[in-house]
């Protein structure tokens, strides 16, 4: 997992003659094409399968998936329901120890050289292979164990991006805060914090989506019936193909759904950062 | 105990061990009154910028003694005897360009921080930008805001290392102004490390040439231009003169080496 963002460092030339208009609200998106594009897809797919007479059990049309989706919402998203409650549970939570144990680690060093080569063993510990033994350790029906799968799914990408974050600050702003005799504590806090800012984003862009994904691999394993994954594999195996379509279209929703509210929660946050800033010509 | 703002005596720095030995300076005795304006210039390498961060304590001496304030550096740093410019402004991204004033202030637990912004960014004539973010200022502003932050919390020394480096000559001479009046208007002894030897003449009241592996102090220039300095001060005979004396300084101890 590499943090995908640009670097943090300024750009020497930037606007060097006048003062720049205020950033208001970021760069303005142009969603025509993007919408252009979804919709060509879509008809392409439906004309496609229309035109070669596809049988539904290779791929069903989108009218059809999109008709079933309709028809069986009620059972679909409380089975929806409840692996975003997986998902959320286990997100939040291994977000929460990975932002910890990066403080705690970057604050002081030698427990980060105590930690760190544990967390990359335990990161190469196929994680989903733990599925059906964590399905073990709890009650049938439970959803702790999913929840315990994606906790540690998100973990360690969220952990090694905020600590690089953390970390990757301009020599000259930790003197700054020397010369000011800062504690330790105000420069983590003033500094190094919102520095990783956009590294723990990154992260968190990507675990979003990874928390479903894995949420409903983890279902496949077993465990109560009223979840995504089972209700998909349910709907395979009686080869009700497109109630299995309408089940990953759920699935997708959610996923993009937790990323968008990523992308929005890191505007509100830091919406100094370079990347939101306006465009001025 | 003395009066001087800096007091160094045989002060040496060695960094790293065995093959990795650098000798950074050796042996630089140096005493900055009360209320100098002090320049540093030598060629890259001479260790200017090396005695700059030991008098702020950011790195230690290994040989001789160096008071700030009559103080060891470490107290006169932890006293908060001091503000520092560098060659990048240093701005927090994140902080509107009043919050960045006021960054010092905060840490310190200083009262009327609104104020002592405003009042410090009227200095640095920025008393319109408060509400900006550094990225929206053009890069000869940052360094006003820079010098701002630094003079917030009334040190009474300002150690500026290549302050201007960065700017185009415009700028920096009209940067080179500003920064006479402050000193002017403040008070303020400054120890300012450049490479550029107009600007050294014509901001100093002594001029201190180094001389590179390892650096020491190879002449002391009294500047002597008296005050105030403009534009005609820059183009006076004294200047010139003056300009190619620490030339020549410059030049004498390159040959010697």
């Amino acid at each position: 997992m590499s943090p995908d963002h640009e670097p943090l460092t300024l750009d020497a030339h930037r606007g060097d003659a006048a003062v720049i208009g205020p950033g208001s609200a970021g760069r303005g998106r142009n969603l025509v094409p993007a919408a252009v594009a979804f919709v060509a897809v879509v008809a392409l797919w439906e004309g496609a399968i229309r035109l070669f007479d596809v049988q539904a059990f290779v791929l069903p049309a989108p009218s059809v998936i999109v008709g079933r989706f309709v028809a069986t919402s009620g059972e679909i998203w409380s089975a929806g329901l409840n692996t975003l409650i997986e998902a959320l549970v286990g997100l939040v939570g291994g977000t929460v120890v990975a932002v910890v144990v990066s403080l705690v680690t970057v604050r002081w060093s030698p427990v980060r050289e105590g930690l760190m080569p544990f967390a990359i063993a335990a990161n190469s510990i196929p994680i989903i292979a733990l599925a059906p033994i964590a399905n073990g350790m709890f009650s049938l029906r439970s959803l702790v164990p999913k929840m315990v799968v994606v906790g540690v799914v998100v973990f360690f990408p969220v952990m090694i991006n905020t600590t690089r974050g953390l970390l990757e600050v301009d020599p000259d702003e930790i003197e700054l805060m020397r010369s000011y005799a800062a504690t330790p504590r105000e420069v983590m806090w003033q500094v190094r914090v919102p520095h990783a800012l956009p590294y723990f984003f990154s992260a968190m862009k990507v675990v979003s989506v990874l928390s479903i994904v894995f949420a409903i691999v983890a279902e496949y394993f077993g465990g109560s019936q009223e979840v995504l994954g089972q209700y998909i594999l349910t709907k395979a195996n009686l080869f009700v193909f497109p109630d299995a379509w309408a089940g990953i279209l759920v699935a997708s929703i959610l996923g993009l759904a937790l990323y968008l509210v990523m992308v929005v929660t890191e505007r509100l946050v830091m919406p100094w950062h370079v990347s939101f800033r306006a465009e001025v010509s | 105990m003395s009066d001087a703002v800096v007091d160094a005596r045989g002060v040496g720095k060695i960094f790293g061990q065995d093959e990795d030995r650098v000798e950074a300076l050796r042996d630089i005795s140096l005493r900055i009154e009360p209320g100098e304006f002090v320049s540093l210039i030598g060629p890259s390498g001479c260790g200017k910028s090396t005695l700059l961060r030991l008098i702020g304590d950011l790195t230690a001496p290994t040989a001789g003694q160096l008071t700030v304030n009559g103080k060891a550096p470490t107290q006169a740093r932890t006293d908060r005897d001091y503000g520092i410019v560098f060659q990048k402004a240093t701005l927090l991204d994140w902080r509107t360009v009043t919050k960045n004033v006021e960054l010092p202030l905060e840490i310190m637990g200083i009262d009327g921080r609104e104020e002592r912004a405003a009042r410090m960014l009227d200095l640095v004539q920025l008393g319109d930008f408060g509400g900006h973010y550094p990225w929206q200022l053009s890069g000869g502003m940052q360094q006003r805001v820079a010098i701002a932050r630094a003079l917030a919390f009334n040190p009474s020394l300002l150690l500026m290392d290549e302050p201007f480096g960065a700017l185009d000559e415009m700028t920096r001479e009209s940067m080179q102004q500003e920064v006479l009046r402050i000193w002017g208007e403040t008070g303020t002894t400054v120890v300012f490390v450049t490479h550029s030897i107009p600007e050294a003449v014509f901001l100093s009241t002594r001029v201190i040439v180094m001389s590179s592996r390892p650096g020491r102090i190879s002449h002391v220039i009294e500047v002597g231009l008296g005050h105030p300095r403009d534009v005609e001060t820059r183009e006076s005979q004294d200047f010139y003169d003056k300009v190619t004396e620490v030339r020549e300084a410059l030049r004498r101890q390159e040959q010697a080496s």
